[in-house]
């Protein structure tokens, strides 16, 4: 199993009161709540925890896209990107990615990616996700009910301009280009592993499944709440004839590791609680815009009790530190209670890509780098190991 | 001549002919409700890629009831589309009502953001009073799965003409507007305030109505309505 160490850059310093003093922590958040001065130290200090993930012996460091967000500071993660991948040298480059719809045209997507594969000498893992409601519909004002159809097309055009040899003409339902020639090429050939993050929605399994893209389950509420998802997912995997290779998949899991359960019990709790009950703040009218969610997906909701059920309780805000741990959304204890709980869900999930967010909420850098330090140390030696009898096709070609 | 009019209507679709139209209804008015895929909530309804197919897909609707040329009278959405084929198409047009019709925008007032709250909350912003049954009930007969799902599509429909803010450029073609036209505005209108009436040319000002101003105050809408039809000359229909 890969490891990976995601950041989602959090703002660390929202008001005790946010949740109840503030519409939302997406989409209309107050900017007055931003220091620029800790914001600018913030970066420094978060992209040095992404080198030092990669000391840590991580096989990959990820950054995602957000926008008008207070826990996700990257509205650009590949200039993030470009300085990870001078900084680093092995290990692999996961941009989880670039929402392809709000770029126009979508060629600039194939032309910073070929870039941060270059630079990186082919460490580059592009994602292309469709992109939250909220940073798409709301921030960006894409028009939700043709989001998805955009996204098809850009990946589609990313690609042929990846793969093409000679300049051509793209004559999308949305792109028209007279000459597609991006200059550079990416360093690997024919392309970068191309990663879709996903929500759930039925299609993306689809697509994934069809195109043989690794799928991208992006959680914030663990292992055992993604059940129903990788399920579907695995099954649609199936439908299309292919393979169950566990590299297929990834998932994210937010972690705490520390010398014994209790102490892990002690130190994670309050970063655990300012992410999900002050981050996590985010107005319900921006979760949904309609035509975001397809046709098919708004009929599996309905018909899904758990998927309800899992949903209210999740923006409900007042989750205690006891209902985070039990449900699994952080993973915490010991290296060998961690690493009990890892391997069991990799293995009834089949993951193959274990994205590990070890820093989450305002969780300092200190801890954070102790986290990091233990699990590479004391519980990744004992889940690298895990589906090595597979290969793992959608992996970077210069990646460790 | 048969008093025939097109009816195109608003934002959440059409669940009944409204106590205002009724009105106009039984003044001896034939109502054509043109059906606009998507705001009937069938299952399958693709949304269109631009504000171009959307006019098609209104302009096949219209012309498929064979009703035009005629009054037409548009509420909100229908208001826009109302509006578009008076100024694009105006020799189907021999009068036109529109009622709090989107298509023009102001940044500085944008109104209430329906799209930005919660599905179940969205119709009470519509209306001034209670959520007629009409539109609480719309698509109770699908039963408990699929009525949300076509509530959905009807909401997908009309955000996909209208985001983010509603502005499709009509004031840019308001000059083209020749035939006779009436415009009312509830006072209380939350999605699309009164302020923008004056980029209309002004409206008269239907008080305690919201959005949807013919279900909130019909009989003032009604009215209106009946005295602006009752003044065209209906010989110019040719009918």
């Amino acid at each position: 199993m890969k490891m990976m160490w995601f950041h989602l850059m959090p703002y660390p310093k929202l008001p005790d009161d946010f949740n109840t003093k503030h519409h939302s922590v997406w989409v209309d958040i107050d900017p007055a709540l931003f220091d620029r001065d800790v914001m600018a130290e913030t970066y420094d200090t978060y992209i040095d925890q992404l080198v030092y993930a990669e000391d840590c012996g991580f096989d990959g460091i990820c950054v995602n896209e957000h926008h008008n967000n207070g826990y996700g500071l990257m509205p650009s993660p590949n200039l993030i990107a470009a300085i990870l991948a001078n900084r680093t040298s092995q290990a692999a480059i996961t941009v989880l990615g670039n929402s392809v719809a709000l770029y126009n045209p979508p060629i600039r997507v194939a032309e910073e990616f070929a870039m941060l594969d270059l630079f990186s000498r082919g460490r580059l893992i592009a994602g292309f996700p469709v992109g939250t409601a909220m940073d798409t519909a709301h921030s960006y004002s894409m028009n939700p009910g043709t989001l998805r159809p955009r996204y098809y097309e850009g990946i589609d055009l990313i690609m042929k301009a990846w793969t093409a040899t000679e300049s051509f003409a793209f004559n999308g339902r949305f792109n028209q280009q007279r000459h597609v020639n991006p200059v550079p090429r990416p360093w690997q050939q024919p392309h970068p592993p191309v990663w879709i993050p996903g929500g759930g929605s039925v299609e993306t399994w689809d697509y994934c499944a069809a195109n043989d893209f690794v799928y991208g389950a992006l959680t914030y509420y663990g292992y055992k709440m993604v059940r129903e998802t990788v399920a579907g997912y695995w099954a649609r995997v199936a439908a299309h004839g292919k393979d169950d290779n566990p590299h297929r998949l990834a998932v994210t899991q937010f972690i705490g590791v520390a010398d014994t359960d209790a102490e892990a019990y002690k130190l994670y709790r309050e970063p655990a609680e300012y992410f999900f009950n002050r981050s996590l703040h985010v107005y319900p009218g921006f979760t949904d815009a309609p035509g975001y969610i397809t046709e098919a997906s708004v009929r599996a909701r309905y018909k899904s009790q758990v998927r309800q059920v899992a949903r209210s309780k999740q923006m409900k805000h007042d989750l205690t530190w006891d209902e985070m741990v039990d449900n699994g959304y952080v993973v915490i204890g010991g290296p060998d209670t961690v690493r009990e709980q890892l391997e069991e869900a990799a293995r009834e999930l089949r993951i193959g890509h274990l994205c590990a967010m070890l820093q989450f909420g305002n969780m300092n850098d200190e801890l954070t780098r102790y986290n990091t330090n233990l699990f590479g140390e004391k519980v990744a030696p004992g889940l690298r190991n895990l589906f090595s009898e597979y290969p793992d096709p959608w992996w970077p070609q210069n990646a460790r | 001549m048969t008093k025939r009019l097109v009816y195109l209507f608003g934002i959440a679709g059409h669940a009944e002919l409204s106590p205002a139209m009724r009105a106009v209804e039984a003044d001896g008015w034939e109502i054509v409700v043109p059906s606009v895929p998507g705001f009937d909530g069938v299952a399958g309804f693709q949304p269109r890629d631009e504000y171009l197919d959307w006019l098609t897909t209104f302009w096949d609707s219209i012309d498929a009831t064979g009703a035009v040329p005629c009054p037409v009278v548009g509420a909100s959405v229908g208001g826009l589309f109302a509006a578009e084929l008076a100024a694009l198409r105006p020799e189907a047009v021999t009068g036109v009502a529109l009622l709090a019709p989107f298509g023009i925008a102001d940044g500085a007032n944008p109104g209430f953001n329906l799209y930005g709250t919660p599905g179940p909350e969205r119709m009470a912003h519509l209306f001034a009073k209670d959520v007629p049954d009409a539109f609480a009930n719309r698509f109770a007969h699908l039963g408990p799965e699929e009525a949300p799902v076509a509530s959905y599509l009807s909401d997908v429909a009309a955000a996909n003409i209208l985001w983010p803010l509603g502005d499709r450029g009509v004031a840019k073609r308001l000059h083209r507007i020749t035939a006779p036209r009436l415009t009312l505005w509830g006072d209380l209108d939350e999605v699309n305030p009164v302020t923008n009436a004056a980029s209309w040319g002004g409206a008269e000002v239907v008080a305690g109505a919201g959005h949807l101003l013919e279900w909130d105050a019909p009989d003032q809408v009604s009215t209106a309505l009946i005295t602006f039809l009752d003044s065209l000359d209906l010989s110019s229909l040719g009918r």
